[in-house]
């Protein structure tokens, strides 16, 4: 789910092909074929927790798709026609679309920002990084409601952001950043960017630290800069982290919902309405649960889709 | 999902129905308890492409908790609101615990609840405050949960639960009682039901009334005098040349914040005072035919995006809630707040005699007093354990001690003859309250309309405010809202 | 190699930008917590007199204790229910041999991309017909299940790891799958299974849709849940708003201080919250 992981998915997919030739072998050695039934009970209670308190709400959600329904009263069939909602009601598409735009700030800056970082901070061992690893990973451990809150703060009227822009000369541009139409979603992503960045920029860096530093000494050789020797070494050598941090930042900026919930609610006017907050909002009060259901269903097939392709552009080449 | 193949859809859905059939709680029109009827349509509607059902099952969840009044009849239509048998009036001497969930005014709610319990030692009742986004948000999920607080403060959410079963019909009651009698007609009339939970002001009695509310203008007189205001405006053009005079003297004129409720009270006010209160209440009621699409409200929206534009309120509206916009009048950084009643006694405790309320100026001179207001008013969940000591304590709010505390609280009790005199800004609402109700102008809010209807007016009006949405569009968009639900 | 002067400024200034980055938004609540309730403040700004008042104004508001608990009866129960469960599940799919072993592991990894607001509809209304609803257990099996994926892959790549002979040598002394698991595999796992708890009671903790809609009921509410209807409360309140915040981020966050080596590895090899 979202709070699984969803790098290790990827990283998965990469494995099952080594897994599936290796595996077999190794395991007709072990001579544990035989128990193979009784290998079923270690994994019943597992399946049987998952299959009905996940699987089996899933496909739920989609046979109440297809219907009109109101939460209270009796439901009326409506086959697809909540899913023909979902692609032409303005409301429903451009919550898409925000979440979509939450990938740049969820996704692409937090990676290219690590990038940058790790470009500048990889060359060379640096003594303390440890305890900077502690407090760059602080976002990432704190509940995203409190994440939420505090930069409600921070983007108040009289909250430090503002502040700092003052403080800097900058005072025309100060506003209340989440009642902006224009400012929003923006403000809401760098919440993201920051929660994030942390993250990436740890990921990219223990995966450099893995390369073998003879590449760079010969790089060196060669007479390569420091620019050239972040994309003749260190870039191609992260393909995997970044492949991970982007599987897992794009679900992040998918299936957003807490911050968006406290911060602005979806406000102002419906600039910040995510998927999420909408399948919450529709479900519960507005009751409109077939539509509900219908957009998460759609929500996470375009989450999968997305899986996939970034799995065959990254992953493609990892395949041995 | 979505990348399953065909024939494992068929099985999975197969599957699906198969369990579905078996523990006949699952499928979307089982309500919360299953009977089943509604088990056997739905599903008949996995093999079938139509799944509209009888109206059986309507009522499935009424038979749960309590013993109800009125036969769990399968016609799911009005069966308790005539020949209700009679029920207990005498109050239970047992220890009791009540729980109520309630949104406005926490000083007033629990004055009451304390009075209550101070009348009767046994019976205790726990409040549980929430704000009324959230409580509104949440409210059909915590009635429809199988702990249900007790009493529960009236939303026009809980007309649709109503229709599902899971809030008492008080009709009994208001006959053993004489509610009908004590409390004052046109505040009972606005909390009766239809049977389909849809239409209102018929049907069955499923909340009674702590003290009327009403929207209105509160003006603080230290900065009237500063901006060279001399009177509290009388009509709409007063209050905008006021408006004007206060930018003048570099004033911040009305404040309003529509982060969270998109400045509901601005628009609605005018609103009341532009367009005939009949049609208004027939929109909000749901009256066949009714439309939002009229020059009136297309004027009255067109003001609030120029007062935006104008300057009139602070740029930074849409970036502030309802709450902060109230605190930052009681701090004196406005002359001007439309805001309700239940604002009051918050006022009057940081302004002082400062502050003053009057109703919405009138579009010309000597216009009737309207405004939006409702009751604050409370029904009882389906699935009380103990509906007497319930209805004890909604007989209770008519009683003289409940009425100095409703009139306290900045609202006109429903015994308004055994109110206190008042001072000062609860003095102005009493006269305000008693304005309206004889123009007969109270108008109920414009959320009530439909379920999804304040999230499009919230953010409608932050987009008209932004000058990010024409005015009509907007009403089109209600109309689509209203239309989609009263089809 | 060896950093020229030059570069290890550089690479020590970004160092320090990030940090003031990452922590200004936690000073500036921690500052603004400091205040008396109801002060009006601007942005950061030291208190001239510091005061927990706004904690104890917000710890008794919104019974913060009642709330705290809640949250850590549903971690401590989730924890040791998903860890048992995932090890199980990943020692089946890693070494013993499985009847469609392949499919299951590939269900479940199917749930490691699915979002919550795929199930969270029907979750709520198929646990309310059956009374799970506002209670423990529904939210704990719930949780539960939602972490599985993530629990069976990471035990099965673990287990995957772990050295084959001494399982094949355990087997030749009689020993039984149970046997394996217990005496061999499990005294192995230690790190592993350790990392995965403090993932999952973070996970636990921190989780929101959830049990927003499935409990309902103020006295079984979490933490953050609590700390979502107290921001609509006390928007104009910023202290006490700001130590409500505190006191929820609070304990999960001395449990980061303790496990912050565990925390680290395990969010490293890709288990990030979403």
């Amino acid at each position: 789910m979202t709070t699984g992981n969803a790098g290790a998915a990827q990283a998965a997919v990469l494995d099952e092909g080594v897994a599936s030739v290796a595996a077999p072998a190794a395991r007709r050695r072990t001579g544990l074929h035989r128990r193979q039934w009784s290998a079923l009970l270690y994994l019943a209670p597992a399946v049987l927790l998952y299959g009905l308190f996940v699987l089996l709400p899933a496909l739920h959600t989609f046979w109440i798709s297809l219907f009109s329904w109101d939460g209270v009263t009796l439901a009326s069939w409506v086959g697809f026609d909540n899913y023909r909602r979902v692609f032409t009601e303005p409301l429903l598409r451009s919550s898409v679309l925000h979440a979509l735009v939450l990938i740049l700030f969820f996704a692409v800056l937090p990676i290219l920002l690590g990038l940058v970082l790790t470009a500048i901070l990889s060359r060379h061992r640096r003594r303390g990084m440890s305890a900077f690893r502690v407090i760059f990973f602080l976002p990432q451990i704190v509940p995203l409601v409190a994440v939420g809150i505090t930069w409600r703060w921070m983007y108040a009227d009289d909250g430090a952001v503002n502040q700092l822009l003052r403080a800097v000369g900058l005072g025309s541009l100060t506003q209340a950043w989440l009642g902006d139409f224009d400012l929003a979603l923006v403000a809401v992503g760098l919440v993201g960017t920051w929660t994030l960045t942390g993250l990436t920029t740890m990921l990219f860096l223990a995966g450099a630290a893995k390369i073998d530093t003879a590449l760079f000494e010969s790089a060196r050789i060669d007479g390569a800069g420091a620019v050239r020797e972040f994309f003749s070494v260190t870039l191609p050598a992260l393909r995997g982290e970044i492949g991970v941090a982007l599987t897992v930042t794009t679900i992040a900026a998918l299936a957003s919902f807490d911050v968006v919930y406290v911060t602005t609610n979806g406000a102002p006017g419906n600039t910040t309405t995510v998927p999420g907050l909408l399948v919450y909002r529709l479900a519960f009060t507005d009751g409109k649960v077939g539509l509900a259901s219908a957009l998460a269903i759609c929500l996470t097939v375009l989450i999968l889709l997305v899986v996939l392709v970034i799995n065959t552009l990254v992953g493609g080449q990892d395949r041995r | 999902m979505g990348r399953m193949q065909r024939p494992a859809r068929v099985v999975a859905m197969a599957a699906l129905a198969a369990l579905v059939a078996a523990c006949g709680g699952l499928t979307p029109g089982s309500g919360g308890s299953s009977s089943s009827a509604t088990t056997a349509s739905s599903t008949s509607s996995a093999g079938s492409s139509s799944a509209t059902g009888s109206a059986s099952g309507s009522d499935s969840a009424s038979g749960s908790g309590s013993a109800s009044s009125g036969s769990a009849g399968s016609s799911g239509s009005g069966s308790a609101s005539s020949g209700a048998p009679a029920v207990p009036t005498a109050v239970p001497t047992d220890t009791i615990e009540l729980k109520m969930a309630f949104t406005d005014s926490p000083d007033m709610t629990k004055a009451l609840a304390d009075a209550f319990h101070a009348k009767y030692p046994n019976i205790t009742i726990t409040t549980q405050y929430t704000q009324f986004n959230d409580y509104v948000k949440s409210l059909k999920l915590t009635m429809s949960s199988a702990t249900p607080p007790d009493i529960v403060q009236y939303n026009a959410a809980l007309k649709d639960l109503s229709a599902a079963g899971l809030i008492k019909d008080l009709t009994p009651y208001e006959q053993a009682y004489g509610w009908d009698t004590s409390f004052p007609k046109s505040a009972l009339d606005m909390l009766r039901v239809d049977s389909t939970g849809k239409i209102l002001g018929t049907g069955k009695l499923i909340a009674v009334p702590a003290g009327l509310s009403l929207v209105g203008l509160y003006y603080n007189k230290t900065l009237m005098k500063k901006a060279g205001i001399t009177a509290p405006p009388a009509t709409l053009a007063d209050f905008e040349a006021d408006l004007e005079k206060a930018k003048a003297a570099g004033l911040t004129g009305l404040s309003v914040g529509s982060l969270d409720t998109g400045g509901l009270h601005l628009w609605g006010s005018l609103l009341n005072v532009l367009w005939d209160p009949q049609a208004q209440r027939d929109w909000v009621n749901g009256k066949a035919g009714s439309t939002i699409s009229t020059p009136q409200a297309l004027q009255a929206t067109q003001k609030v995006g120029e007062y935006a534009s104008k300057g009139y309120f602070p740029s930074s509206a849409n970036g502030t809630s309802e709450n902060d916009s109230a605190t930052a009048f009681a701090q004196g950084k406005s002359v001007f707040h439309i805001n309700g009643n239940w604002a009051a006694a918050q006022l009057a405790k940081a302004l002082g005699d400062q502050v003053g309320f009057s109703v919405m100026p009138p579009a010309t001179a000597g216009g009737k007093a309207v405004g939006n207001g409702f009751s604050v008013s409370y029904a009882v969940s389906a699935k009380t354990q103990h509906p007497e000591a319930v209805a004890a304590f909604l007989n209770f709010l008519q009683s003289p001690e409940a009425t100095k505390i409703e009139a306290e609280g900045g609202f006109l009790p429903p015994n308004a003859k055994a109110a206190p005199a008042a001072t000062g800004v609860l003095g102005d609402l009493v006269t305000a309250n008693q304005k309206v109700v004889g123009d007969d102008g109270l108008i109920p809010f414009q959320d009530f309309a439909a379920p999804a209807m304040l999230d499009a007016l919230e953010s409608g009006l932050q987009s008209v405010i932004g000058g990010k949405e024409q005015p009509q569009a907007f009403l089109d968009s209600l109309q689509s809202v209203w239309s989609e639900y009263h089809s | 190699m060896r950093a020229t002067r030059g570069e290890n400024v550089v690479g020590y200034l970004l160092l320090a930008l990030m940090t003031v980055v990452t922590l200004v938004p936690f000073a500036s609540i921690l500052l603004a917590s400091l205040h008396a309730p109801g002060t009006l403040i601007a942005g950061l700004s030291i208190p001239t007199s510091p005061s927990l008042d706004s904690f104890r104004r917000a710890w008794t508001a919104a019974s913060f204790g009642r709330l705290l608990i809640n949250s850590a009866i549903i971690g401590i129960c989730v924890v040791p229910l998903a860890v048992v469960l995932a090890t199980l599940a990943g020692y089946a799919l890693a070494v013993l041999r499985v009847p469609a072993g392949g499919f299951f592991f590939r269900l479940f990894l199917l749930g490691l991309t699915l979002p919550v607001e795929l199930i969270v509809v029907p979750l709520y209304f198929d646990l309310r017909s059956i009374g799970l609803t506002d209670t423990y257990l529904g939210v704990v099996l719930a949780e539960s299940a939602l972490f599985l994926p993530f629990g069976v892959f990471w035990m099965r790549t673990h287990f995957r790891t772990s050295p084959r002979e001494l399982v094949e040598a355990a087997q030749l002394d009689g020993a039984g799958s149970f046997t394996v698991l217990t005496r061999v595999l499990l005294p192995l796992a230690g790190p592993a299974v350790s990392t995965m708890a403090v993932l999952f009671f973070m996970w636990s903790w921190n989780q929101f849709l959830l049990v927003l809609i499935l409990l309902q009921d103020p006295t079984t509410r979490t933490a953050p849940a609590g700390l979502g209807f107290f921001v609509g409360q006390y928007t104009s309140d910023i202290p006490v708003l700001c130590a409500g915040t505190l006191i929820v981020i609070l304990p999960i966050f001395v449990v980061y201080l303790l496990f912050q080596r565990k925390f680290i590895s395990g969010m490293l090899q890709g288990a990030v919250k979403g």
